[in-house]
């Protein structure tokens, strides 16, 4: 039976970034893979949903282009195209990182693992099954959409997020069930790329992890669109007709029926806890996740989870930094922190963009903070004026009394990649004076981050 | 001025170390060196450890070059203020050489005058009595640095006036209320430039990530930096003045071209060095004798079961178990549980059992201290930990030096049975091969059992063939019946 030190169950960026810290820590390491090296965030989840984005952006410059002077004649459009250019960036990307395990000394094993027993791993391939020993065994395995009750991913009448990134072609109307950020996400492009789209959210406001008044401007921007936004809504059931589908919607204005071209169910996400032999060996898990803690350990010994197997939030940044400390804390390597949840960033790549971190103002003032909040209105800044994208709203909740930045929430022109600087500060712990001390470069769409904090404490310059 | 001239010596990691050999220093002549920051690797028995700094000051001199080898004691580098003169530093240098000659180290300390002014400001300074009193300030409003640096001055913030907004406390309050009580302000740059400060610990002295750094690389006391930034913080400007004050460029990097390989042979590590050279002098000279015995482990595979099935989070291996049953069999015969040094024999009132973990380039004993006080539940997860760490060479000194009794097991590689070479100072090690089945006679009929071969390899010197019998007899009865452990 072949032995390592650890091995990792899983590619994506939860799995191979903790190969990848093993190997470095000295650890004779191994990662199991049964399809795709980079798991769905590479191949079927942010990279590739990003590639198509930008094509959602194109298909938004063409239509301000006259705006701008511009009269673009004989446009066409073939989203086989398109979709061709998000799998190249996923392979590119899936080759990046077996050069990584290569390069790392990590032996890549092809097949589907089952934890046998404590530190024994089965790995299936091909019909047959070999035998590894680890003393240390990390599932990084991921998860996948949610199914309803009534309305399940067929990938023919129903989409998920696997089907939604690789049209064959552009369906003339659209119905996205969950307004989350992977729903308002595909709401979103194939709106900008002419769909007819119906978006129906559960609660009460689409985005609702987002800051109420986040989720209340998404809402406006995407009715302003055109796209159909049905909150406190829900689908009962979807039924084939013909080349369409029947959907049977409830909502606070009665039921109706309506047909579309097609359907994508985005309703949340669960574990991948299924053929790894939990139940056999009495591994906790709840709701499809294993249970685990905040270093990522199992009750099963030497077993451990991370990334989306392991809970909310399911964002590869949030697998790749548990990676990181439920490797180094094996290793005994001092000073290693615990994931602080509130410190791990969101971005939906909607149109406008929303990013957020920390508590939203409802959750700060939940917690018994007493808030100074601040807001600057996207739609004053002339950077965003200037690129014709004058939409949006930053804005930052502080303890009123240690100046601590709680939450800062973003909507607008490129907030994703403005995030950051709200994060770092966060973890220098820095207050509202060191950030409005500090100097944004003007003409940016980030001067709106320092005018939200300098309206906090009632100083803001222009507004 | 006070000169004081420090030295970095080899240190003395357990009982066996005599010397040992330089591998790599972490820092440069020239850097700032703060008290703990690592200062030299040294690999000496078994596994390569850091040298940390004992105090602070600037690392004047690297006397101990990577490669040689130095007897425990011995200078490696000097430490120092950047005031202080070539001359001087060398005069210590050969001082040190001289005083470890004579086999007598004082650290010899040059010229302290006793009138100095105090070198490190006390943060709790005089006056400070009256700030310090009242209840619990944890609700008054303060900024992070404030609340901090009150704790730093022992000052409760009940006594200070605020003066931000919303009165909350800042910096600036707490010091004027400190300077006002007649304190002293913990890292602000009084009126003697290049004073006694120079070599202080800078630690405390708040300071802007970048500037810290810059002040290490250009070897700038933080106290020496006037305060500048943000919240009393020193920053990038003030550290470049006062390098700029002290005409100290930025160091250079040097590019540093590795030694072409000019030998087909290969140097022994370190590690293999000791492994070498303390079994051959076991071997040479405690006279190693074998007594051997077989274990049936059947009772012990089905407890071993029993227990990991009842409980998730425990795996028990089999090996757990043989160091809960020698631990147990240590303090039943106490005459084996020993170290000898050739003129002693030390007893040991618990079992602290070191385990042979294979590593890379060789083979380290962690140990479980105490074996005999510990369920087998802690010693499985103390050894989990201890062999993980043990391949990442992530061991403290202390993790695997000593130990009164040692185990090593080759059972899974399918050794049937082998003998091992006792580690010393200890008296005895018990090889472990592997359990199989195999034909027994019960009652004069065959039977099918699992059985260990286990073989004690005992120093003759203190350990009588009786007594290795008697211990082997002892730990095969735990083996056998493991129940009788808990009694």
């Amino acid at each position: 039976m072949q032995h390592y030190d650890l091995m990792v169950v899983g590619g994506g960026p939860g799995g191979y970034v903790a190969a990848i810290r093993a190997a470095q820590l000295g650890f004779k390491t191994a990662l199991v893979e049964k399809q795709h090296l980079g798991g769905v965030c590479l191949n079927w989840g942010c990279i590739p949903t990003k590639a198509l984005l930008r094509g959602a952006d194109i298909a938004q410059t063409i239509k301000e282009a006259e705006h701008f002077g511009f009269a673009i004649d004989n446009l066409s459009f073939d989203i086989n195209k398109l979709v061709q250019h998000s799998r190249s960036v996923a392979s590119k990307l899936s080759g990046g990182v077996a050069y990584l395990m290569k390069k790392n000394n990590i032996k890549v094993i092809d097949g589907t693992a089952t934890v046998a027993d404590k530190c024994r791993l089965d790995v299936s391939y091909d019909g047959s099954v070999t035998q590894y020993r680890a003393d240390h065994i990390i599932l990084a395995t991921g998860g996948r959409a949610r199914n309803l009750p009534n309305i399940k991913i067929d990938g023919d009448l129903v989409w998920g997020a696997r089907e939604a990134m690789t049209p064959s072609r552009l369906p003339g109307s659209l119905l996205v069930i969950g307004g989350g950020a992977i729903g308002v996400e595909f709401a979103s492009l194939y709106n900008d790329l002419g769909c007819d789209v119906t978006l129906v959210e559960a609660a009460e406001r689409i985005v609702p992890a987002e800051d109420a008044e986040i989720s209340q401007l998404a809402e406006k921007s995407f009715k302003q669109r055109g796209i159909n936004v049905l909150t406190n809504t829900l689908v009962d059931e979807v039924e084939g007709a013909g080349e369409q589908s029947l959907a049977s919607i409830a909502g606070p204005d009665g039921k109706q029926q309506q047909k579309f071209d097609q359907v994508i169910l985005a309703v949340g996400i669960r574990g991948n806890i299924e053929g790894l032999g939990l139940e056999n060996l009495g591994v906790t898990t709840e709701n499809s996740f294993i249970v685990a803690d905040p270093f990522g350990k199992t009750n099963l010994a030497g077993l451990y989870a991370i990334g989306d197997v392991a809970g909310a939030p399911w964002l590869a940044h949030k697998a790749s930094h548990e990676a990181v400390i439920c490797v180094e804390n094996i290793a005994g390597v001092q000073g290693v922190k615990p994931l602080d949840k509130r410190r791990v960033p969101g971005c939906t790549y909607c149109r406008p963009q929303i990013a957020s971190i920390g508590l939203t103002e409802a959750q700060a003032k939940a917690a018994g903070h007493s808030t100074n909040t601040g807001r600057f209105n996207i739609g004053a800044n002339g950077k965003a004026l200037a690129i014709n994208e004058a939409e949006g709203l930053v804005k930052t909740v502080f303890d009123s009394n240690t100046g601590e930045l709680l939450g800062a929430h973003m909507i607008g022109p490129e907030v994703t990649e403005q995030i950051q600087g709200f994060g770092i500060a966060q973890q220098l712990e820095a207050t509202e004076q060191e950030l409005s001390h500090t100097i944004f470069a003007h003409p940016t769409v980030s001067e709106s981050m320092h005018e939200s904090v300098l309206d906090s404490i009632g100083l803001s310059l222009h507004q | 001025m006070s000169n004081e001239i420090k030295s970095i010596q080899m240190p003395k990691w357990g009982m066996e170390m005599s010397e040992g050999e330089i591998n790599a220093w972490h820092v440069e002549i020239g850097a700032q060196i703060n008290a703990e920051d690592d200062l030299v690797d040294v690999e000496t028995s078994k596994i390569i450890n850091t040298v940390t700094a004992a105090h602070s000051g600037v690392l004047r001199a690297i006397v101990a070059q990577p490669g040689e080898t130095h007897d425990v004691g011995a200078l490696l580098g000097v430490l120092a203020s950047a005031e202080t003169s070539e001359a001087e530093i060398q005069a210590f240098i050969d001082s040190h050489k001289t005083a470890s000659a004579d086999a007598v180290a004082p650290e010899p300390v040059a010229a302290e005058p006793v009138a100095a002014p105090v070198a490190a400001p006390a943060p709790q300074a005089s006056n400070n009595a009256a700030l310090a009193e009242g209840g619990d300030d944890s609700h008054i409003a303060a900024s992070p640095v404030a609340r901090r640096l009150a704790a730093d001055y022992g000052v409760n913030l009940n006594n200070i006036t605020g003066t931000g907004r919303h009165g909350r406390i800042s910096k600036a309050d707490l010091e004027t209320a400190v300077t006002a009580a007649g304190g002293q302000l913990i890292g602000t740059n009084s009126a003697t430039p290049a004073g006694p400060t120079q070599h202080a610990d800078d630690s405390q002295v708040k300071a802007t990530p970048v500037a810290r750094r810059m002040a290490q690389e250009l070897g700038i006391n933080l106290h020496e930096c006037r305060v500048s930034g943000e919240r009393g913080r020193v920053c990038k400007a003030d550290v470049e003045a006062a390098a700029a004050l002290k005409n100290k460029l930025p160091a250079q990097s040097v590019a540093v071209s590795a030694a072409p390989s000019s030998s087909e042979a290969q140097v022994i590590s370190g590690m293999r060095k000791t492994i070498a050279g303390r079994l051959q002098s076991s071997k040479q000279t405690a006279p190693h004798y074998r007594v051997q015995i077989d274990a049936e482990l059947d009772h012990l595979l089905a407890t071993r079961k029993q227990i990991n099935d009842a409980n998730s989070e425990t795996k028990i291996s089999v090996n757990d178990f043989i160091i809960k049953a020698c631990a147990s069999a240590l303090i039943r015969v106490p005459a084996v549980n020993v170290q000898f040094d050739g003129e002693q024999v030390s007893y040991f009132n618990n079992a602290d059992i070191s385990v042979a973990v294979a590593i890379k380039d060789g083979l380290i004993t962690p140990i479980i201290s105490g074996a005999n006080n510990k369920g087998l539940e802690s010693i499985s997860h103390e050894m989990r930990d201890l062999s993980t760490r043990a391949k990442l060479n992530r061991l403290k000194p202390e993790e695997f030096q000593g130990g009164s009794f040692c185990i090593s097991n080759l059972g899974m590689y399918g050794i049937k049975q082998f003998d091992a070479i006792i580690n010393p100072p200890q008296g005895a090690i018990l090889a472990v091969g592997a359990g199989e089945q195999r034909a027994v006679v019960k009652n004069g009929q065959l039977a099918v059992a699992t059985v260990v071969s286990l073989t004690l390899s005992s120093d003759h010197r203190i350990i009588d063939g009786a007594v290795a019998a008697e211990f082997m007899a002892v730990l095969k009865g735990f083996l056998e019946q493991p129940a009788t452990m808990l009694v």
